[in-house]
């Protein structure tokens, strides 16, 4: 039985896209004191697409980004106190973004708020195919897996809306 | 006045109920009283209340489904605009 399940399990990874990984934390769930893990397959997310509102500028502009998409993972944990993750859970899923089809385009370390984030871009033939944002704060860790066509400025649009703060560049920054 | 006494006779007399007549009225009433409808009428009624269900449930999950993709895009916008603010700062 257990075999069984090995290899059903082996067969679905090959079968998924390259650009999906394994989002393997669950050991962190019983941990968080708030949890969301979302897996929006292609399908959930073109039926989603026909109950957003194109009238809607918030919704028409998510209706477009989901075009050509062909999955959403998330799992986001927060939790009451520091050091419920370790570096460890980020590192597993992070050995799975190998190059060159995996090219870390963004790596921020803070220390003001002791965060570190990274977005990853999965890249065939010169064309963007999936994301992976690893982002861990002391009580929050948050990795995304957008599998397909990612319009990152599409997403960056998003600033301001749903709640998403607008993006604030420092005024040293705007003057150079 | 004989004729007239012959005729209440007549009109009076017991009869024998048909055969099975007892038993046919003791089944209806432990039937009740039911409405009858067509077969067609039944079948369409059945087929609309299932069509019922089955849009209020596509609706339903729709609605979940669109939920689901917005929180994902509100967490990963997050996620997104604090990593560029980071970068820019």
């Amino acid at each position: 039985m257990k075999t069984n399940l090995l290899v059903l399990a082996a067969a679905v990874m090959a079968w998924a896209a390259p650009q999906q990984f394994q989002l393997d934390l669950d050991n962190l769930a019983a941990k968080a004191s708030n949890a969301v893990d979302l897996s929006l397959s292609g399908s959930t997310l073109r039926f989603a697409a026909k109950f957003l509102d194109g009238g809607d500028p918030e919704e028409a502009q998510i209706k477009k980004l989901i075009e050509g998409l062909q999955g959403i993972y998330i799992k986001h944990f927060e939790f009451k106190h520091d050091g419920e993750w370790t570096q460890g859970d980020l590192d597993r899923v992070r050995g799975q973004l190998h190059a060159p089809e995996w090219q870390r385009i963004v790596g921020v370390k803070s220390g003001e708020d002791k965060s570190n984030a990274e977005i990853y871009l999965h890249v065939e033939n010169g064309k963007n195919t999936g994301i992976a944002i690893l982002e861990g704060e002391p009580r929050e860790l948050t990795v995304v897996n957008i599998v397909g066509a990612v319009d990152l400025e599409g997403l960056a649009e998003l600033g301001g809306h749903f709640d998403i703060p607008k993006l604030t560049v420092p005024k040293d920054k705007k003057s150079k | 006045m004989d004729w007239l006494d012959d005729e209440l006779k007549r009109a009076f007399e017991r009869q024998q109920p048909p055969p099975g007549f007892a038993a046919r009225t003791i089944a209806r009433a432990a039937q009740g009283w039911r409405l009858q409808f067509p077969r067609w009428a039944v079948a369409a009624a059945a087929v609309l209340a299932i069509a019922g269900a089955g849009y209020g449930y596509r609706c339903r999950r729709g609605e979940e489904a669109k939920q689901e993709v917005l929180l994902a895009f509100r967490i990963t916008a997050t996620k997104v605009n604090h990593i560029q603010t980071e970068v820019l700062r």
